[in-house]
């Protein structure tokens, strides 16, 4: 058997070996590599930067654990943004696994801090709902009524208590409409039942944070429905990296991005022997 | 503080123990994978019961506060349990019917609209999908490129992959071109799809191993670093491997004999 023909026998578990170690040696001593930022986040950023003070952003947590080291640096960054613009926040969640990381999230120093929910600005500056049943249904019913959709907050407080919420009756209230999701219900169906009822785009304009494997399955509704996608952890890190520069938001994924590449490299590396070794093997006249 | 502790703990173990499933699956990989299940399913079921009762009972525009039509979908949803009984099982399907036709008819309009009409809007509109006009083939820079040419790609993109899909007329000729071309980008679709599924895949690994190297902070003065327990818990799995290969191999079991169909009679 000749070294071409062997490359296919290789136990692939000296491959998840070999991209353990790649991926550690940057989070163990990150290597800063450059950062350059897609149109994606930087139209995700630029509509945020818009937002005047005392715009009304809806921040929606439709994710759960599985999917954490994409989403959380998306939604806590999302959040940081929407506070240092001045806007007024109403958080909310339609998997009820995203409830408490959105509490997390708020509770994050770089955010609201510690003490969330017994903050002064509680209830006129920013709200949490916490989970709202009934998925599309839910999701549907918020955007028309959200007092419908939803008679306490998170704490039991009266909705119809909450002065934020007296200016919040329906989707389009809502300056911007931003949506972490990782599955359904996520950003179709906010575009489906929220968006598309209450005016388009220009009405409802939806900003969304999402996995990587579901952004190309997003992108037909890109940049007219939705205006700005931020794709996974490297969309994460590039708009870590954009409020850092205006803001001094503490730019956390870089190591993560240095991981992520060389990942990718040898991901590539292993494609290409791969082709080779099937190349060769087929032109010996082996099985392919 | 204790806690914190404990529960960074027994993050380690439990990533260490589910990712041993890359090895071979085993029993720490499938205990993991259990309790993973069990306590998803715990806390959507909680977390749905304390939905029901602050979406129905409490505020100040619900049962609470008089207003007691939110009694009729308490009832309609207890008739789910109609399931487990034979005498009057019929009445469990009301609720599903309701629910059914409430989702159908919400998908029907919302699918047509923002899935049907807006994506045939912003093909054909000259604002997003510009073919002509000042500026439109000009170099715009980083990863914009030529608007012009983006335009042609989409537009020639839909065409093509949409004749693949049209089997009224053999693939030949000017068609047989068309569906050629669309299958190629059907094609460079799927791979885009694989490519973000690996980059998705390789961002849940970092954010484990992140959690694992880096140091927690646990309140504002206490931290603990996980990257020691990691070697711990390399240890554990391989003590198992262990323990799974001195186990002597149990011999399969032999197949079930089959009886003999009876040939069957005519007539």
């Amino acid at each position: 058997m000749t070294s071409s023909m062997k490359i296919p026998g290789i136990d692939r578990r000296y491959l998840y070996v070999l991209l353990f170690i790649i991926v550690s040696i940057p989070l163990l001593n990150p290597l800063k590599l450059p950062i350059p930022i897609g149109e994606h986040a930087r139209r995700f950023y630029d509509k945020v930067e818009s937002l005047s003070p005392g715009s009304i952003v809806i921040v929606s947590f439709d994710y759960g654990p599985s999917t954490r080291p994409e989403n959380y640096p998306q939604s806590v960054a999302s959040l940081f943004h929407a506070k240092e613009r001045g806007c007024k926040i109403v958080v909310l969640a339609y998997w009820p696994s995203g409830a408490p990381i959105a509490e997390e999230a708020l509770r994050e120093s770089t955010v609201f801090g510690s003490d969330f929910p017994n903050i002064p600005e509680y209830g006129t500056e920013v709200v949490y709902l916490g989970y709202v049943p009934g998925n599309e249904v839910g999701m549907q019913t918020f955007g028309d009524d959200t007092a419908t959709a939803k008679g306490i907050d998170h704490y039991g407080n009266d909705i119809a208590s909450l002065p934020l919420m007296q200016e919040c009756q329906s989707a389009a209230d809502f300056d911007v409409w931003v949506e972490i999701a990782s599955g359904t219900p996520g950003e179709q169906q906010v575009i489906q039942f929220v968006q598309g009822r209450h005016g388009g785009p220009s009405a409802v304009p939806i900003l969304v944070g999402a996995t990587a494997v579901s952004v190309p399955g997003m992108m037909p509704f890109y940049p007219t429905q939705i205006s700005g996608i931020l794709n996974g952890l490297a969309g994460a890190g590039e708009y870590e990296f954009l409020l850092n520069v205006q803001y001094g938001y503490p730019y956390a994924q870089g190591p993560s991005l240095d991981a992520q590449s060389l990942g990718h490299v040898l991901i590539l590396l292993f494609i290409v022997i791969g082709n080779i070794s099937y190349l060769l093997t087929r032109s010996k006249g082996g099985k392919s | 503080m204790i806690e914190d502790v404990l529960a960074l703990l027994f993050g380690v173990f439990v990533t260490i123990f589910i990712y041993s499933f890359l090895w071979k699956e085993n029993p720490l990989s499938r205990a993991v994978e259990h309790l993973f299940v069990g306590m998803a399913a715990v806390y959507t079921l909680a977390s749905m019961y304390d939905a029901a009762l602050s979406q129905a009972i409490w505020g100040s525009q619900r049962i609470e506060g008089g207003y007691y039509i939110w009694i009729i979908p308490i009832l309609i949803s207890f008739m789910y349990f109609f399931f487990f009984t034979k005498k009057y099982f019929y009445l469990y399907r009301y609720p599903v019917a309701i629910v059914v036709g409430i989702m159908a008819g919400m998908m029907i309009c919302g699918m047509i609209q923002s899935n049907f009409l807006a994506q045939i809007q912003a093909t054909a509109d000259p604002v997003t999908t510009p073919l002509v006009g000042a500026g439109v083939w000009e170099w715009s820079g980083g990863n914009i490129g030529f608007r012009g040419l983006n335009s042609l790609i989409i537009i020639i993109g839909l065409v093509t992959s949409l004749t693949f899909f049209f089997f009224t007329f053999e693939h030949k000729g000017v068609l047989g071109v068309s569906t050629r071309i669309g299958r190629y980008f059907l094609m460079a679709t799927f791979g885009a799809a694989y490519g973000s599924t690996v980059m998705a895949r390789i961002s849940l690994f970092i954010g484990r191993l992140r959690f694992m190297y880096e140091t927690t902070q646990v309140e504002d003065t206490y931290s603990v670093s996980a990257w020691w327990i990691l070697p711990i818990a390399i240890i554990c799995v391989i003590v198992m491997a262990l323990w799974l290969r001195s186990r002597p191999e149990k011999a399969p079991e032999p197949a079930p004999a089959t009886k003999p169909e009876k040939p069957k009679s005519k007539g």
